[in-house]
């Protein structure tokens, strides 16, 4: 059971979460302004918030600055927007994740659970974590090995960084440009074909079944590692 | 400037031609030289000065001045034949009529010259008032040609805002829909009233879904221009009460009051149409009005004058209002209020509709605070 803030300025989408929420045993808060929004988010104490960018009095991304600049509350954001731009930014701007309009109730739970687990774990495994597991894929950070299932994969440096830093997140969308920095270098950020070419290495590597990858291409915006079990029904 | 031009003129004609004049005209004067007093034949050996001044400028005239004045010494001045000269009268006459030659001929000359330069100005004024005319066509062209491309970038945009607004506008219902359907069909067991509630909210979004599609259709029809009122005559408070019906559940949070007086005309007009400028009018009156206030639709017979004898429709919402300054353009397509969900094409459609049916739409303040939308449509036949 958590405390869910939903921000959204359309009253049916409002309701409906609501209800899809509470007969989940959530406790759901609305706000339709990004005014109330950062109030609430002050006085209530949110687990975590559900933000839709399209807000009537102020830009969603806004919003989501000013509840950055004193909180650290997961936030994932609802864009009816097609541009791909405004979720990197949102992501760029502290956001846990996204989800697309028209979306499924079991979609956005699936990432309301990811960010409310990141949240319970403290942002992430420990830095000093040796082991990172999600699902069958284990990385052994000490030794530079990776299991999936048990069987050994072999791979190399950056292709295991890669993994390696999607796994500390595991669920979440990483941008292009966080996983270029941190497995490139700081002066990295636009090359994102290197990030196709070994996308497409470490499916083969992992043996990905395609309808069912565990490093999930989100178009325009960047990577995801997920554990299959944990999918939600499309 | 002018001694240029004189250079370029030509002088070798002029003298030659005078001096041909003085020739031919004293040959000719010779048999009656006797009759005549000297004054003539000087007077028109002057002439031949003046046409070697025009013709070939002042040196010509020079010229033909000496040849003229040494022909009249030997034509005309006794003894003839010789440059001798007896009397001293005639020594008078002689250089008065050299003074005269040279002074009439080279003020004939300058004359000229003057007259030459100022039509050549003339030409070359010509020339650069042809060129202006030609440079100021084409600047008009240029123009043009901007304007056209402006318009095109214009309805470039207009088409990307549309798109923009079209898929945020069903995007926004579709979310709605999807995510409830969705979830009565895979996720918890609700219970009877918010599986009710649920399941009205499914249908009020594609009631929205509906609206925003006839709006769009309507909005590509009037940029068509196919966009005709077939008109009939139409109880608008029979409409107006049926409209309100059908949309109450836009009004859960303001509450709608609607006051039209039974004896209101009829109104000639299209039901259809009609009927989408109160949808409009009451959806956006709806967006607008803040929880717990009045949406107040009132309509009164207007006597002859702006409209000629007809109705005037008000919606009135108690909401932020539209500012002065954007009163005129929120009729315009895909002007969309602060904040707006909307697509923006509503209040257009109200516009073109009103304007195809003679009538008048505008914007004012409520008293109190919020837009009040007033229509007049002109009365039934």
């Amino acid at each position: 059971m958590a405390k869910i803030l939903v921000v959204d300025d359309e009253a049916a989408i409002l309701r409906a979460l609501r209800a899809g929420l509470e007969a989940r045993g959530h406790q759901a808060l609305l706000a339709t302004s990004g005014e109330e929004a950062i109030g609430k988010v002050a006085l209530d104490a949110p687990d975590v918030v559900v933000l839709d960018l399209g807000l009537p009095d102020m830009d969603g991304l806004d919003v989501l600055r000013r509840i950055r600049e004193w909180s650290d509350v997961p936030v994932v954001v609802l864009t009816a927007e097609g541009s791909d731009d405004r979720k990197v930014q949102a992501l760029d701007e502290g956001a846990d994740d996204y989800v697309t309009k028209p979306f499924s109730m079991a979609e956005l739970l699936a990432r309301l659970r990811v960010a409310l687990r990141h949240r319970a774990s403290g942002g992430g495994p420990p830095l000093d974590a040796s082991v990172l597991e999600v699902g069958d894929v284990r990385l052994d950070l000490g030794r530079h090995e990776a299991t999936v299932g048990g069987r050994p994969v072999d791979l190399t440096p950056k292709e295991f960084a890669f993994l390696a830093f999607l796994a500390r997140w595991p669920g979440r969308v990483l941008t292009h440009r966080a996983i270029l920095q941190e497995v490139w270098g700081p002066e990295y950020g636009t090359e994102t074909q290197y990030l196709r070419v070994y996308a497409s290495q470490l499916r083969k590597k992992l043996a990905d079944d395609p309808e069912q990858p565990r490093l999930v291409t989100e178009p325009g915006v960047g990577y995801r590692l997920v554990d299959p079990a944990e999918r939600p029904r499309p | 400037m002018v001694d240029l031009r004189a250079a370029g003129r030509a002088p070798w004609l002029g003298a030659g031609l005078g001096t041909a004049l003085v020739v031919a005209l004293s040959g000719a004067l010779v048999p009656v030289r006797d009759n005549v007093t000297p004054a003539s034949p000087a007077l028109l050996l002057v002439l031949t000065v003046v046409v070697a001044g025009v013709v070939g400028g002042a040196a010509s005239a020079v010229v033909t001045a000496v040849v003229a004045a040494t022909a009249f010494n030997l034509v005309f001045v006794v003894p003839y034949w010789t440059l001798k000269v007896n009397a001293g009268e005639d020594w008078v006459a002689l250089g008065v009529f050299l003074a005269v030659a040279l002074v009439i001929g080279v003020l004939v000359a300058e004359q000229a010259e003057r007259r030459r330069a100022a039509e050549a100005r003339e030409a070359d004024l010509r020339v650069l008032y042809e060129q202006m005319q030609a440079i100021a066509a084409e600047r008009a062209r240029l123009l043009e040609e901007a304007g056209r491309v402006s318009v095109l970038e214009r309805v470039d945009e207009q088409r990307a805002a549309l798109l923009r607004s079209v898929s945020h506008d069903l995007r926004t219902p579709l979310s709605a829909i999807r995510a409830v359907a969705e979830d009565l069909r895979d996720g918890p067991a609700y219970d009877d009233a918010t599986r009710a509630e649920l399941l009205a909210t499914v249908c009020e979004e594609a009631e929205r879904l509906d609206r925003i599609v006839a709006n769009l259709l309507s909005m590509s029809r009037i940029e068509a221009g196919a966009f005709q009122p077939s008109r009939q005559a139409v109880d608008l408070a029979e409409l107006v009460a049926d409209r309100s019906r059908r949309l109450r559940a836009l009004f859960r949070q303001a509450r709608l009051q609607v006051d039209l007086p039974a004896d209101l005309p009829l109104v000639d007009g299209d039901y259809s149409q009609l009927d989408q400028v109160v949808t409009n009018l009451l959806e956006n009156a709806a967006r607008y009005a803040p929880p717990g206030s009045t949406v107040r639709v009132t309509a009164r017979p207007v006597g002859e004058g702006a409209v000629d004898g007809g109705v005037e429709l008000r919606v009135a919402d108690e909401g932020i209002g539209v500012p002065e300054w954007e009163r005129a353009r929120v009729f315009e397509p895909f002007r969309r209020g602060e904040g707006s969900a909307s697509s923006g094409v509503g209040l257009a459609i109200c516009k073109a509709v009103v304007d195809a049916h003679g009538g008048r739409i505008s914007v004012h303040r409520t008293p109190g605070g919020g837009a009040t939308f007033v229509v007049q449509l002109p009365a039934g036949g």
